[in-house]
């Protein structure tokens, strides 16, 4: 170890549906940088300009990391990641870095919903919604947009509500005719959008009921940035839920602990991972942008 | 000797193709049977001369004229069967035996003599729900009509020994597809489970004797590959609905893993099991068809008429086999996979899950729906569970 003079860095890079997330931690697992930014149609480049402001945060160069994992469903399209990992496994590593003691993890991002069931610090159940919107952040953005209202503005009247409404469509459409129906008879908004919050639970719910739900339950994903939704979550798990403070990061957490976990056994293994040869065709791309 | 194509090379080719090699035989006046799911005895038409010809759909070509007569909640594979029958894509066989192996298996027969006019001779053999003792008798009572019918249809008697022949050599066939599965134990396994698929469909294809001779092949050439030393791939089983195309077996072998052996109808179910000889050959083949093959069409317990609840033991009885297989192919993980609509395998897989979580197997149920398409989605979810076993 005696070339262990500069600091380590790992970094997990998470291009999910909606955002893209990095993540630098060091050494001894200190959250070093965060920035989550939009997707978009260009997976590539964007995972470059959040990676470039991550490396600004912590002022390190591209070539200071010594591990990068990429996740979610622009894994692939990292090309200066060492590895990817599906941001199930991810996910999972992220949420017990931050509750070492949780039993089920809740998820719900701008495409997909899934639920893990964690055991001695191992996933040994998950389920994942591979059929449609419904139950996922894109549900709630279709009604907001129908309804020309904020997301945030949305969750707040929804809170409100004593009396909330039965949505009972799975479908996205469907649903969404029932809340303008509502709308039309003259029920009240607040009620209208706490029966939507609720479905869009109780769909989640549902189908975590399939692996097995424990306390305690950690909610992550960008979904769990509204309260109308923790509230609704609660009310359907029937038990509290915690929330991370940044939940949308928990997934690039996850990569770059396992970066870290990596680096490690490689290094055990005499098998150090060639970084200086990969950095090269990387800082081309850069500096081409997105051209491929 | 020649150019010809030879093991897995020449299993790959009638994979791609598998007309290939029964319009050759066909030109030379051989007789195709087409016949569906593993229930109407092939040991008959090898017997008569027949060459037993499996029908299957065809995978990721979209349905047209299926659609027309059949509901939107019908399993795809069948879907496709039929649409590649109303497409006139099965015109060159002889003759049709189908089977009462699920519902909609049967309304496929249905319309295979509603709707397409060729061939002549569809038969539908009524296959029980269950294995007990009457209705293997049953099942005899059927299998002897089809005898009746089979031997009009060719003009000419099963005798004893025409079909202890042929049953001699479809056991030669399921022994050497045995063999060729007992080399797949060895760690890393010499072959993928993409290779092994299209050495099960070419022999879905083939006369027996034709595909005992490349199973041959197959396995010299298995046999002498150098083994890798090191594989870190999760060694797992596949379970299931008919898997008539790799493209499934791709996407997990592309996710990390390496399939050993599998449970399926195309693989080992058709083959693990002999039909015993030295009996009554027909009390024989409707023992094996119905007992010992392996679908979750038939309806199982472990003792029938019992009123006593006993889940482990019901459990034991139906899954046991699985333990066996998981044991000597060193499996890590087990994928449970299903067509979509597929009512059958759909409600064993609770039961499956339950009897594997005893045994400390880690196991994820995937729905897709013969379709590349509908891989997309269930990628991560299979790549996923194979990094619970191996990260």
């Amino acid at each position: 170890m005696s070339h262990n003079q500069t600091p380590l860095y790992f970094a997990g890079v998470d291009i999910g549906s909606t955002m893209s997330k990095v993540v630098i931690i060091d050494e001894e697992q200190n959250l070093r940088a965060a920035v989550i930014g939009p997707t978009g149609a260009e997976h590539r480049r964007r995972a470059n300009e959040v990676m470039i402001e991550a490396l600004g945060q912590v002022g390190i160069a591209l070539e200071s990391v010594a591990f990068i994992v990429a996740t979610g469903y622009g894994r692939l399209n990292v090309p200066f990641a060492e590895q990817q990992v599906t941001e199930i496994t991810c996910h999972a590593r992220g949420v017990m870095t931050l509750f070492p003691e949780v039993t089920t993890i809740i998820d719900i991002g701008g495409q997909d919903a899934k639920a893990l069931r964690i055991q001695n610090h191992k996933i040994v159940d998950f389920i994942t919604n591979d059929k449609c919107a419904a139950g996922t952040g894109r549900f709630l953005e279709v009604i907001a947009e129908t309804l020309d209202l904020p997301l945030y503005d949305m969750s707040q009247i929804s809170l409100k509500s004593s009396r909330p409404l039965q949505i009972t469509s799975i479908c996205t459409i469907f649903a969404q005719q029932e809340v303008i129906r509502y709308l039309s008879e003259g029920a009240a908004l607040s009620d209208v959008l706490a029966g939507m919050h609720d479905a869009t639970a109780a769909r989640v719910v549902r189908m975590a009921h399939r692996i097995g739900i424990q306390a305690p339950v950690v909610f992550t994903g960008g979904v769990a940035l509204n309260p109308a939704m923790v509230r609704a979550m609660e009310d359907n798990l029937g038990c509290p839920v915690m929330v991370p403070s940044n939940p949308l990061i928990t997934g690039a957490l996850g990569a770059a602990a396992i970066a870290r976990d990596k680096y490690h056994r490689l290094t055990a293994e005499g098998r150090i991972p060639a970084v200086s040869a990969r950095r090269l065709e990387e800082i081309r791309l850069f500096e081409g942008g997105a051209k491929t | 000797m020649n150019d010809k194509p030879q093991g897995l090379t020449a299993a790959r080719l009638i994979y791609q193709d598998r007309t290939n090699r029964v319009m050759e035989l066909k030109a030379q006046g051989r007789k195709i049977m087409g016949y569906m799911c593993l229930y109407p005895p092939v040991e008959m038409m090898t017997a008569l001369g027949l060459v037993p010809f499996r029908i299957f759909g065809r995978y990721g070509e979209p349905t047209s004229s299926a659609d027309t007569v059949l509901t939107p909640v019908v399993c795809h594979f069948l879907r496709s069967m039929v649409d590649q029958g109303m497409k006139g894509n099965y015109s060159f066989l002889d003759g049709i035996i189908g089977s009462h192996t699920c519902d909609i298996g049967s309304v496929a027969v249905h319309i295979w003599k509603d709707y397409i006019p060729e061939p002549n001779f569809v038969y539908f053999i009524d296959v029980p729900h269950t294995d007990h003792l009457p209705a293997q008798e049953y099942f005899k009572g059927q299998i002897l009509d089809l005898k009746r019918k089979m031997e009009e249809f060719a003009e000419q008697e099963i005798t004893d020994s025409m079909l202890a022949e042929a049953i001699a050599l479809h056991n030669r066939q399921r022994q050497l597809v045995r063999e060729l599965y007992e080399l797949r134990k060895a760690d890393p396994s010499p072959l993928s489970g993409t290779e092994n698929l299209e050495v099960m469909v070419a022999l879905c294809s083939l006369p027996v004797e034709e595909g005992n001779e490349l199973l041959q092949q197959v396995i010299e050439e298995v046999k002498e590959r150098s083994q890798e030393q090191l594989d870190e791939r999760a060694r797992v089983l596949v379970w299931g609905t008919v898997l008539d195309n790799s493209a499934l077996l791709q996407v997990i072998e592309e996710s990390g893993a390496s399939v050993v052996i599998d449970d399926t109808c195309v693989g080992t179910r058709a083959y693990w099991d002999d039909v015993p000889v030295g009996g009554d050959p027909w009390d024989a083949l409707a023992r094996r068809n119905l007992v010992d093959l392996k679908c979750p069409r038939t309806y199982r317990q472990a003792s029938f008429g019992q009123l006593k609840r006993d889940y482990d033991a019901e459990l034991t009885s139906r899954f046991a086999y699985l333990k066996s297989m998981a044991e000597d192919w060193k499996v890590e993980g087990v994928i449970l996979q299903s067509l979509k609509y597929c009512d059958g395998h759909g409600y064993d897989v609770p039961g499956i899950r339950h009897y594997l979580d005893t045994l400390g197997i880690p196991s994820i149920y995937v729905e897709h729906d013969y379709t590349e398409g509908s891989l997309a989605p269930i990628h991560t979810r299979i790549e996923a569970f194979i990094e619970t076993i191996k990260l």
